[in-house]
């Protein structure tokens, strides 16, 4: 599985989930097939996607996927192909949400967000938990374009990155009834 | 070692500590609607065999869109109320349901001490009950109804000490837009509100379902209300409790839950609420809210003020309106029909005005006071229960660039409808503001009023 890849730049803050998906568009049973509605109410959503068509990395400000609980904002990115999102702070249950669905959601300081929305693409390896960015520059005194490197290191949830890597949130509790079944009649039994 | 009422809650909920700071935490009660739980419930079906970890702790209410406005709707509704019957689950259907948080306390489905979880984000309201209820989306939902648990990252916890009595016509409401503009919209992420002080202890069950309905909305996982009398009255008789010795026994428990005296705090905050003014927002998130008569922020987002077509500075007092909404999980049970009654009764709104029960045991239980005649009489709509325009669904959706007053939680940006601006304010400031067709206090009424009678020639 390939988190990394071409950046689209949110550069926004508080990015709420009626703007990553608005409610009228939560009238299915399924989880698949919401890609359509992305960013459909947001301002110059649409455009956005238009022209970043094909990226699957979304760089972004503070508070991304603030509001409602809905997973449906994660499945309509997964549903477009986004594999990551990149943002100084998260909502909580939209955090929770995009590691059950395939949707890395990495952390770095909110002054290392201007460089990386600048950037076209972003290679992640999830395994060693760090990003590489490289800029291509004009230089500023000789005219000739400079390639900028930078690398950024950011921790995930270990416990939910086996979510992240084998979707596998459903059978890790399911595996967990037995215990939990033991737990509940010492409970019952004190 | 001495604790938080928040962490005697978890501590005796954790079955199994997990890495990375999480823990599988059991779950006495899962309310399942039908906008977030058909997706899990087939994924259970399709996967494992349509098992369910326990039925009894499950409850089950159709409440976003009903009755069903169109096909999907009409689906999402059956598929749930089908699983519901088959699996012998309570279900509160067309007819005898409402939005969920309302339902779920009036009918005693929620107790102190116990954790609950619904994927849907406004779960914290239950929290007013000393429980630990939180929103959480269909994928945690659905391992709470296989396997009775969730994995958490253990939150943080910050004591909200508020002080001092609200002003004339402030409410539960102001109160709440007050500490999400002090905290930040974000303030509250990775934290349980834990609230405490005399404002607390004196508001009424249906005042700290409001106060914390709003917790989400500053970030928090969760807030959380000490149990008190007023918890414990509230309870008694409640259709899900048990009558007699048995609820008393119950009782002894609730009384002796609270925090340690000297229970250590991750963050402590202390608001002074004493004269508290009634608080509307001017923004595209409820921490942008600011005393009615207060003008808009000079270092407010431009962003906001694009969409909400505000300069900074701008009085927000007398700003015209297209609409009016009473109803939500935040603000529709019975004293804040009674709320915006008071403000209504022998007067006339001047802009479309919607106004939503909670329940349709509120509905019915406003009928009988006559609320429903004063709301009526004063040109409003009185409809069914539904979480209804709130989210943007049914029942009173904004057009492009209509301003709505709202006495819900929420002022995202296409929130009511794409396009559509939205003010939150308190039920009494949404029913001045509909007489008027502006914002408005209840007071300003008066004086206008006042100088309508002074007109009268003699």
């Amino acid at each position: 599985m390939s988190f990394g890849g071409r950046v689209l730049p949110l550069d926004r803050a508080n990015v709420d989930t009626d703007q990553i998906i608005p409610a009228h568009n939560l009238t299915g049973i399924e989880s698949k097939g919401l890609g359509k509605h992305l960013f459909t109410g947001m301002t110059g959503g649409p455009e956005l996607l238009a022209r970043y068509e094909g990226a699957n990395v979304i760089v972004t400000r503070e508070n991304f996927g603030c509001g409602s609980s809905r997973e449906h904002a994660a499945w309509s990115l997964a549903d477009r192909g986004f594999t990551t999102v990149i943002a100084p702070s998260f909502a909580r249950i939209f955090h929770e949400n995009a590691y059950n669905n395939g949707i890395a959601p990495i952390v770095v300081a909110a002054s290392d967000i201007d460089v990386l929305l600048s950037a076209e693409a972003i290679s992640i390896d999830l395994e060693t938990e760090r990003l590489h960015v490289e800029r291509t520059r004009e230089s500023e005194s000789e005219g000739h374009p400079e390639v900028h490197r930078h690398d950024y290191t950011f921790q995930l949830d270990p416990l939910r990155k086996r979510f992240l890597l084998s979707g596998g949130y459903l059978a890790f509790l399911n595996a967990k009834i037995p215990d939990v079944r033991a737990w509940q009649s010492a409970r019952g039994a004190a | 070692v001495s604790q938080s009422l928040f962490e005697k809650v978890w501590a005796a909920h954790v079955v199994e500590e997990l890495p990375g700071g999480n823990a599988l935490v059991f779950v006495d009660r899962v309310v399942a609607h039908e906008i977030t739980t058909p997706q899990g419930a087939l994924e259970i079906e399709r996967h494992y065999g349509d098992k369910l970890f326990d039925s009894d702790r499950i409850v089950a209410i159709n409440d976003h869109v009903s009755p069903a406005k169109d096909m999907e709707t009409a689906i999402q509704a059956k598929v749930l109320r089908d699983w519901a019957k088959r699996h012998g689950i309570a279900l509160h259907d067309i007819g005898q349901n409402g939005i969920c948080h309302v339902v779920v306390p009036e009918r005693g489905y929620v107790e102190p001490g116990m954790t609950l979880a619904c994927g849907d984000s406004h779960t914290c309201t239950l929290g007013a009950f000393g429980a630990f209820a939180l929103g959480i989306g269909s994928t945690a939902q659905a391992g709470a109804m296989l396997a009775g648990c969730l994995v958490l990252q253990r939150p943080k916890v910050m004591r909200v000490t508020i002080e001092g009595r609200l002003g004339h016509d402030a409410t539960a409401k102001d109160l709440a837009l007050y500490v999400i503009a002090t905290l930040g919209f974000k303030g509250g992420t990775g934290y349980v509100l834990e609230y405490r002080g005399s404002t607390i202890e004196a508001l009424s069950m249906d005042e700290r379902m409001t106060l914390c309905n709003m917790a989400i909305e500053a970030g928090a996982t969760t807030a959380m209300c000490p149990p008190d009398e007023t918890t414990i009255s509230y309870l008694r008789g409640r259709e899900r409790q048990p009558g007699g010795d048995a609820f008393e026994t119950k009782a002894e428990r609730w009384r002796a839950l609270k925090a340690d005296a000297d229970a250590v705090y991750d963050r402590e905050l202390y608001v002074d609420v004493d004269g508290l003014c009634p608080m509307v927002s001017w923004g595209t998130n409820p921490g942008e809210s600011v005393a009615l008569d207060a003008t808009v922020p000079h270092d407010a987002d431009p962003a906001s003020l694009e969409y909400m077509e505000l300069a900074p500075g701008q009085a927000l007092r007398s700003l015209p309106l297209d609409q009016a909404f009473i109803g939500s999980c935040t603000n529709s049970r019975l004293s804040d029909l009674r709320a915006a009654a008071d403000v209504l009764r022998g007067r006339t709104v001047t802009i479309p005005t919607i106004v939503t029960p909670g329940s349709q045991a509120v509905k019915r239980a406003a009928e009988r006071e006559g609320l429903h005649d004063v709301f009526q009489d004063a040109g409003a709509l009185w409809t069914h229960s539904s979480c209804g325009p709130c989210l943007g669904m049914s029942m009173g959706v904004l057009a492009p660039g209509a301003r709505c007053i709202s006495s819900t939680n929420r002022n995202f940006p296409g929130r009511m409808g794409t396009g559509g601006r939205v003010h939150l304010a308190s039920p009494a400031v949404v029913a001045a503001s509909a007489v008027l067709g502006r914002i408005a206090s209840p007071n300003d009424l008066h004086a206008v009023s006042a100088m309508t009678e002074t007109a009268v020639p003699a």
